[in-house]
């Protein structure tokens, strides 16, 4: 029986100096969804993507990864890097690319597996490793800009760029903070488009601020408030919660008018 | 042209190569008027080298190191051991007597032999490195915290030197001593003078080579990753630290052989070498040279060094440290790319102008 959980937060607390960024957060993330995390600045979005990936170490409760075919791991306390070995790839919220590097070099360095030092030293990529590349650059529209220094790419395709780089990998879950963040509509429902595309392949996480994208693509959303979840189910669901409203969409509002 | 810009560095390294190659030709023409010249540009070979260590570490990978007078002279002292031994006939010293030595020291066996002796010429600063680095980089120092550690090492190893005078002859250093080949002084020892000077640029080129060949390889992708974006190198799943300490023993072995190659050339090494001042110095020549061109490495140490000959004598000699702080202050401030940034910047522009003005 293949599970249908493909990350499980169980009873998730991080202090941080006294204060509590989150208490006691449980959240099952489905296999094959895109799976938003919502809530004002300061829920603690961010900070539970930090957790999952082992960025920062949470003080209560752990993390499990349950990839497709094989046993659970337990994420927390892991290194980060074989973190993304497992098969869990991160992109963070600033665009960070290689900016001295081409594009072409953002993805070898990307690519799944050989990540050992002899390695990297006679280590040329084999074609299909190019044609999977080559593939990959296609799906976010950067195949003409290969050879190009990723530092003069624009701001939306640096993060086009990062979602690619995440792909390549072949991850079975994807977290992604903020991927529309300094986007325009059109590029915002391209990347929409773009995600879309990658769930029939893997799990997404995604945090985000903007709620036309949330409605665009999400299929569950789960809604952080002061480091507690305050609820979970589908975007419609969400909007129509009168405590969200309050809380979160309610200045989204004041923010607009 | 496009061929020449690509290739620019390379090209302007061979053409320093090339003139290096002439100097006994310049010599008999007069050109140069003593082989203390010719010493003092062999020095500068070993400067290069070490520069371009520094410049893997520094300008490729973004760690500064203000420690790297430490394995410059760990490389100096072990040749310098061998060539001491070379010329007691492999007994005892005159400051082991002094220090109330009988015989000759275990860590002083190895270096009766030259073979044994560049072993340990290698291994010595490799290990040295590999230690210090595998615990700085795995608890993820970095920035100034690594300098600050890198620089208070190589003082804890000066102050070690120094005390074990029975051993290392503390302050005065171990002096007294001819090249590999014999001695270099004199027009009767020219022949000498040239096989080590050819040696040296041979060594010199080998280096720049092996690093050129280095920087292109994935490993040297990942270096530029690793300066660029750490954190998304963790989050690519490379481990950060390993490549780190990788790098840092390599340019640590650079510097050593830099080192040997020195005293053969200098007839002596001093704890001086290992001061933290003299680790800042081999900063500034990568510095003025060029972050992260390799080329601009080895410009930088011919530049600085031949500037202190030529200017540091006379008059100027109280003001030289000045000068030399006001150079590596004003390319900080203004010409981060050094030398080789000014030229790579603006030479294609000004070409492209004057041909605008012709047609």
């Amino acid at each position: 029986m293949a599970r249908s959980t493909a990350v499980e937060i169980k009873n998730i607390s991080v202090c941080f100096d006294g204060f509590w960024a989150l208490t006691d957060v449980n959240i099952n993330v489905k296999r094959n969804t895109i799976h938003f995390f919502i809530g004002p600045n300061g829920a603690g979005k961010t900070t539970l993507l930090d957790i999952i990936c082992a960025k920062t170490k949470p003080t209560k409760g752990s993390v499990f990864y349950y990839p497709e075919n094989s046993d659970g791991i337990k994420l927390t306390g892991m290194k980060e890097y074989k973190i993304v070995m497992e098969g869990v790839g991160r992109k963070f919220q600033v665009p960070s690319v290689f900016v001295n590097l081409s594009v072409m070099d953002n993805m070898i360095l990307s690519l799944k597996g050989h990540k050992g030092v002899l390695e990297s030293i006679f280590y040329k990529p084999s074609k299909q490793e190019l044609m999977l590349i080559d593939e990959t650059l296609e799906k976010v529209d950067l195949l003409d800009r290969k050879n190009v220094i990723a530092g003069s790419l624009a701001h939306g395709e640096k993060q086009w760029l990062e979602i690619a780089m995440q792909l390549v990998q072949k991850p079975q879950v994807i977290m992604l903070d903020e991927p529309a963040a300094g986007m325009g509509k059109p590029e915002t429902f391209k990347t929409g488009e773009i995600l879309k595309e990658i769930k029939k392949e893997c799990t997404v996480i995604v945090v985000e601020h903007d709620m036309d994208f949330v409605k665009q693509v999400s299929d569950r959303v789960t809604v952080l408030h002061e480091g507690k979840v305050l609820m979970e189910g589908t975007c419609d669901e969400a909007l129509s919660n009168e405590t969200v409203q309050a809380v979160y969409l309610g200045r989204g509002g004041e923010r607009d008018a | 042209m496009k061929g020449i810009k690509k290739q620019g560095n390379n090209i302007t390294f061979s053409v320093i190569v090339i003139i290096l190659a002439l100097i006994p030709l310049f010599y008999s023409m007069g050109v140069i008027s003593s082989t203390s010249t010719i010493m003092f540009l062999g020095k500068c070979i070993a400067f290069s080298i070490a520069a371009i260590g520094l410049d893997l570490i520094w300008g490729y990978t973004g760690i500064l190191s203000l420690g790297h007078g430490l394995y410059f002279a760990l490389g100096g002292y072990a040749m310098a051991m061998y060539l001491k031994l070379q010329a007691t006939g492999g007994k005892i010293t005159e400051f082991m007597h002094t220090g109330g030595l009988t015989e000759l020291p275990m860590v002083w066996r190895p270096f009766t032999s030259l073979p044994a002796s560049l072993i340990m010429m290698i291994l010595v600063p490799a290990a040295v490195a590999g230690i210090i680095g595998y615990f700085i980089f795995k608890n993820r120092v970095k920035g100034v915290y690594f300098s600050i550690i890198s620089q208070a090492l190589t003082w804890a190893a000066y102050s070690v030197f120094i005390a074990l005078s029975p051993y290392t002859n503390g302050n005065v250093g171990i002096s007294e001593i001819k090249s590999v080949f014999g001695s270099i002084k004199g027009d009767a020892n020219l022949g000498n003078l040239y096989l080590l000077f050819y040696i040296a640029l041979a060594i010199m080129v080998v280096i720049y080579a092996l690093s050129y060949i280095l920087v292109q390889t994935k490993f040297g992708k990942l270096l530029v990753a690793i300066r660029d974006g750490e954190n998304r190198t963790y989050f690519s799943g490379y481990c950060v630290s390993r490549y780190k300490n990788v790098i840092y023993i390599i340019s640590a072995v650079f510097a050593a052989v830099a080192g040997a190659l020195f005293v053969n050339f200098n007839g002596s090494i001093t704890p001086s070498q290992m001061t933290i001042s003299y680790s800042i110095t081999m900063v500034i020549w990568v510095a003025v040279g060029g972050r992260g061109t390799l080329v601009g490495a080895v410009i930088g140490a011919f530049f600085i060094n031949l500037c202190e000959y030529n200017l540091s004598s006379g008059e100027l000699v109280n003001i030289w440290q000045y000068i030399i702080g006001a150079i590596f202050t004003v390319t900080i401030l203004f010409f981060k790319g050094g030398i080789v940034g000014v030229v790579r910047d603006n030479i294609p522009s000004l070409l492209s102008k004057r041909k605008g003005v012709s047609r």
